[in-house]
């Protein structure tokens, strides 16, 4: 049990060791283990990025009635279709690589890389299990949301130098998205700081450890505040990641692609890569910050490895992403400016204050029905006023009545 | 008073319910599963025009008498017959070629409509797709011709009329042989009883 | 020679990265901020001026200044970055072409004299203030925690004065954008 908690770290120092023997000097090990984190955490999310490309489809074909892609297999043997990515894959590398004659090529080709940078520069802060944390900082989140902003300057680059008039829309209207919908994000994320007094993943992991009363874990969802401070960052992770229902950037209605239309082969790939990435890495990070991280739920269950229960973690955050995508239409883009900024910024103000309540009243049964008003009230007004705002009215007809 | 957000709560509890239904009630699976599972096709469902032969042999057993009103009825023109002839030069009843090009055909049925023989009829078979743009679309008399019990097997309602008449038509031709035959066989009897007769006239 | 530095790389690459770590992004930092000034196009320049905010980041975070680093990139990256780009998109074309500055008149030598007298001006303070008598403090990396004790505590007021300050000006900025509305 224990061996295996600690199997990914113990492997990599018995394959280090294994090279020290045969006289590697130790300078070349040092850079060698880095060089192997760096390779598992991409080869990982590499992976969950290959599989969520399958399961996606197929969990929206489920919530559809359809069987979705179950064809794709290795030779004779379908595997429910898990070989799409492969097909996938060779298609997108193989696919001509067309690039606009007017556009800007330096930035054109630029855009996907400078993407995918930031995409994968924010996986070295999550705590992926107990004592395996890539790069252990100590301003971790900050970290997190610096190199993020990394994306706007891509989604940017890569609208602008197309020289497509849907290309600049789309990279317009995303990092109006991205810059709306940052604001609530970190205001979220910093409820979770304070509480547990520190920017660093591995502290708030730990703050949210241990159970009550033996077995209710502690994890800061499971509060008033931490509910609704999680469900914020959800939101905003959502529109962050341009998924549905705020995937409205590349909203084909009337935008084709958004910044994506004048890419194709291997850098819409890599955008589509990046996307997938940086939605993982958010939700490694919505679970860092409120789910407990790689902590058990039940004090039985820590027999599993804390790695599996982060990924487990992250995987069921990814599902109800999807399941949100079967389930909401596209906003428009006013409806969704005005909700970040008009209900999330508040709302996130309120979970900030709920969250100081919860702390300085004790942090008991008190203190959570203290916390639960100052959040629930605000809700239900800014809900009904929001609701009503847009609700849907009978809609008249000019000629046809 | 209505709960904020209770809206998309009901949304997502719907598509849970068919997410999960999905895998337990296998009815809510409408989609078929294409090589293996096949379409059970309406009885008057068509794609294109084959040619029915009688018995065993194709060549022998052929309606088609090459009376050619098929190929003007056409209306995208797209069959084309050619009548076979005898070795001494003379036209017989039957088609040397019979190609159908069901790349212009448009699946209209006025070919079976006009045939006066029963002779060309709606196939049913749809995987037709080829690696080739022109010569297997154009097909020959040799993929033309089928059988009518094949026939029978896709229409058979309209098969059964088919063969009905046809059968009308066989004892008809059989009762005026037959009343020919015996009409003939009359004035043969008439005809030797009065050379009977004759002789014992000139005798 | 090769094969020393070589053993030198081999037996302690960490360092050897750590120094080349601040000598690079200072250096993509003035070639970033060189070509920013002297770009033709627009938007390249405005993309060398974010290459010149991401490597002046890169450059505090060498130097051990983590917080410092990461707001830099937070604010100016994902921020300013993208206001400057905003406000060039937003702009008509023929704004661009057409010379706005009160010092277009004197040319690329005027402009690199004040450009001088700036600097020097800005040097002769550095140089003359008190802080450069004092002994440098040995580079540490403060804790995050303490800094944010020290905003919280001794410069509570200026922390203060500068949120007041930008929310006004945000305020001023909403207004003047509603101008246009009947």
């Amino acid at each position: 049990m224990d061996l295996l908690e600690r199997a990914p770290i113990e492997l990599k120092s018995w394959f280090l060791n294994l090279l020290g023997s045969f006289g590697v000097p130790q300078g070349i090990l040092s850079v060698l283990s880095a060089v192997i984190i760096i390779g598992t955490v991409i080869g990982v999310f590499l992976g969950l990025f290959a599989l969520m490309s399958v399961m996606e489809r197929k969990i929206l074909a489920r919530a559809q009635n359809r069987y979705g892609p179950n064809r794709v297999g290795f030779f004779r043997w379908r595997l429910f279709g898990l070989f799409q990515p492969v097909a996938d894959g060779i298609k997108m590398i193989t696919k001509e690589d067309l690039v606009p004659r007017t556009s800007d090529r330096a930035v054109h080709f630029l855009a996907p890389v400078v993407m995918m940078i930031p995409a994968l520069l924010v996986l070295a802060i999550l705590p992926y299990g107990r004592d395996m944390v890539p790069a252990e900082l100590d301003a971790g989140i900050l970290y997190f949301f610096a190199v993020g902003a990394g994306t706007e300057v891509a989604v940017f680059m890569a609208g602008w130098a197309s020289n497509n008039k849907y290309s600049v829309l789309g990279a317009m209207r995303a990092i109006a998205q991205m810059i709306s919908y940052e604001i609530p994000l970190v205001m979220a994320a910093i409820i979770a700081a304070m509480i547990s007094g520190s920017l660093s993943p591995s502290a708030i992991v730990a703050a949210q450890g241990g159970f009550a009363w033996g077995f209710v874990p502690q994890w800061f969802v499971l509060t008033p505040w931490g509910f609704t401070a999680g469900l914020l960052f959800y939101i905003a992770a959502l529109a962050e990641s341009n998924r549905s229902p705020f995937d409205l950037p590349e909203g084909e209605s009337e935008l084709v692609a958004g910044h994506l239309t004048e890419y194709s082969g291997f850098k819409y790939a890599t955008f589509f890569m990046a996307e997938y990435i940086g939605m993982f890495a958010v939700c490694g990070l919505l679970v860092t910050l409120f789910l407990g991280g790689w902590q058990a739920p039940l004090p039985f269950l820590t027999i599993i490895p804390s790695w599996c229960w982060f990924f487990g973690k992250v995987c069921f955050v990814a599902f109800t992403m999807v399941w949100v995508r079967a389930t909401l239409p596209r906003l428009r883009i006013d409806h969704m400016l005005a909700f970040a900024w008009k209900f999330l910024l508040p709302m996130s103000f309120a979970a900030f204050l709920s969250a100081a309540c919860w702390h300085y009243a004790g942090r008991g049964p008190l203190a959570w029905l203290l916390s639960l008003a100052i959040v629930g009230i605000p809700y239900l007004i800014l809900g009904t006023a929001f609701t009503n705002r847009f609700a849907i009215s009978r809609r008249t007809y000019q000629f046809s009545e | 008073m209505n709960i904020p957000g209770s809206g998309i709560i009901k949304g997502l509890a719907v598509t849970a319910r068919n997410f999960l239904g999905s895998y337990v009630e296998k009815d809510r699976l409408t989609t078929e599963q294409y090589p293996e599972e096949r379409p059970k096709l309406p009885e008057n469902a068509r794609s294109f025009p084959f040619l029915v032969f009688d018995g065993e042999d194709p060549e022998a057993g052929m309606r088609c008498v090459s009376c050619k009103i098929c190929e003007k009825e056409c209306p995208p023109q797209c069959i084309y017959i050619v009548q076979d002839r005898d070795a001494a030069g003379k036209a017989i009843k039957r088609p040397k070629v019979f190609d159908i090009d069901i790349s212009v055909c448009m699946s209209c049925q006025i070919c079976v409509e006009v045939c006066p023989f029963e002779s060309i009829r709606m196939d049913q078979d749809y995987e037709l797709s080829s690696f080739d743009r022109f010569g297997s679309l154009v097909l020959g008399k040799s993929r033309l011709l089928k059988s009518n019990t094949y026939y029978r097997n896709i229409h058979p309602t309209e098969a059964a009329e088919t063969d009905a008449r046809l059968e009308a038509d066989r004892k008809k031709k059989e009762a005026a042989a037959a009343a020919k035959a015996a009409a003939a066989e009359k004035a043969a009897a008439e005809k030797a009883a009065k050379a009977a007769v004759e002789p014992e006239v000139k005798a | 020679m090769t094969c020393e530095f070589l053993k030198a790389c081999s037996a302690d690459p960490m360092k050897f990265l750590g120094e080349w770590f601040v000598l690079l992004p200072a250096l993509v930092l003035l070639m970033a901020a060189g070509a920013a000034v002297v770009m033709r196009n627009l938007i390249h320049a405005a993309l060398c001026l974010t290459l010149s905010f991401i490597a002046l980041g890169i450059v505090f975070i060498a130097l051990g200044a983590e917080f410092v680093g990461f707001v830099q990139l937070l604010v100016y990256v994902g921020a300013v970055a993208m206001v400057i780009v905003f406000a060039i998109l937003l702009t008509k074309p023929e704004r661009l072409t057409k010379s706005v500055s009160a010092f277009s008149g004197l040319g690329p030598a005027g402009g690199a004299a004040v450009g001088f007298v700036v600097l020097a001006a800005l040097l002769g303070f550095i140089f003359t203030s008190p802080l450069a008598k004092k002994p440098l403090p040995t580079p540490a990396s403060a804790p995050v925690a303490d800094i944010g004790q020290a905003l919280m505590g001794d410069y509570v007021v200026a922390l203060i004065a500068i949120g007041v300050l930008l929310t006004a000006a945000l305020v001023g900025a909403a207004v003047i954008a509603m101008e246009d509305k009947p």
